[in-house]
């Protein structure tokens, strides 16, 4: 995960840009609408945690947006 | 950043989770302490003694429950309610982490006290000195470095983040 950080590849969102959009909403309070802890969303946003389908599926819908809106994948390919 | 924000930055991505850790990493690493320092200061004839040993390992236990029941009523006491919320996935798989390494160090303990059971048996030792009853030894600090792991590779993986290694 971290290599694949630091080569630009991997999973990459727009979490956090998602959530000033949407009323400054804070860390704690999308931890709450998805059901992790706070922390788990910090990892996220800071591309040191890839979520779980189910997770990213729920993020997604949190900000009404189709999921390729809010992570991308960027491959060597 | 100034080390004000950098502090304030720090508080706010630590959780309680990392708290209760961090606690428990410590009573452990005291308890570890005191282990030590009642082995260090021992004569060879305490050593020797079963009832030296048996009291040893009774004040280590006792030590080991008032700790953890004390720090949990005060964690309780301190908590936003974060203590009954579950664990969700990331957590879980930092706990395993942890566990893995906990489990690693305790098979290589206790391979290592049976081994040493087996040169008690012949009368010989890993160590140049020969310590009285030296596999419980090995046993217990494993079981203590195990839990000491267990809790420190959690905390280092939940601020790194690296949780696949």
């Amino acid at each position: 995960m971290g290599k694949n950080d630091q080569e630009g590849m991997g999973i990459s969102n727009s979490i956090r840009t998602l959530r000033f959009l949407h009323d400054e909403m804070t860390q704690k309070q999308l931890a709450e609408q998805i059901g992790v802890t706070r922390q788990t969303v910090m990892a996220i946003e800071s591309n040191k945690y890839s979520p779980t389908l189910e997770v990213a599926f729920k993020i997604a819908e949190v900000f009404n947006l189709p999921l390729e809106e809010v992570f991308r994948y960027r491959s060597d390919k | 950043m100034t080390n004000k924000q950098k502090l304030y930055q720090w508080l706010q991505e630590t959780s309680f989770r990392e708290v209760t850790l961090s606690v428990d990493f410590l009573v452990t690493a005291y308890i570890f302490y005191i282990y030590l320092s009642r082995m260090y200061y021992a004569s060879a004839e305490e050593l020797a003694s079963t009832v030296w040993l048996s009291g040893v390992l009774l004040e280590i236990i006792i030590y080991s429950v008032v700790l953890m029941v004390l720090s949990y009523i005060v964690l309780a006491f301190v908590s936003d309610d974060e203590l009954n919320q579950p664990m969700d996935v990331r957590e879980k798989q930092i706990d395993l982490v942890g566990y893995k390494y906990s489990a690693m160090i305790l098979q290589v303990g206790v391979i290592l006290a049976i081994v040493q059971y087996g040169l008690d048996k012949q009368a010989e030792t890993i160590l140049f000195e020969p310590i009285p009853h030296l596999p419980l030894h090995i046993l217990l600090v494993a079981f203590l470095t195990a839990e000491l792991a267990h809790y420190g590779v959690q905390l280092y993986k939940g601020r790194t983040g690296e949780i696949y290694g």
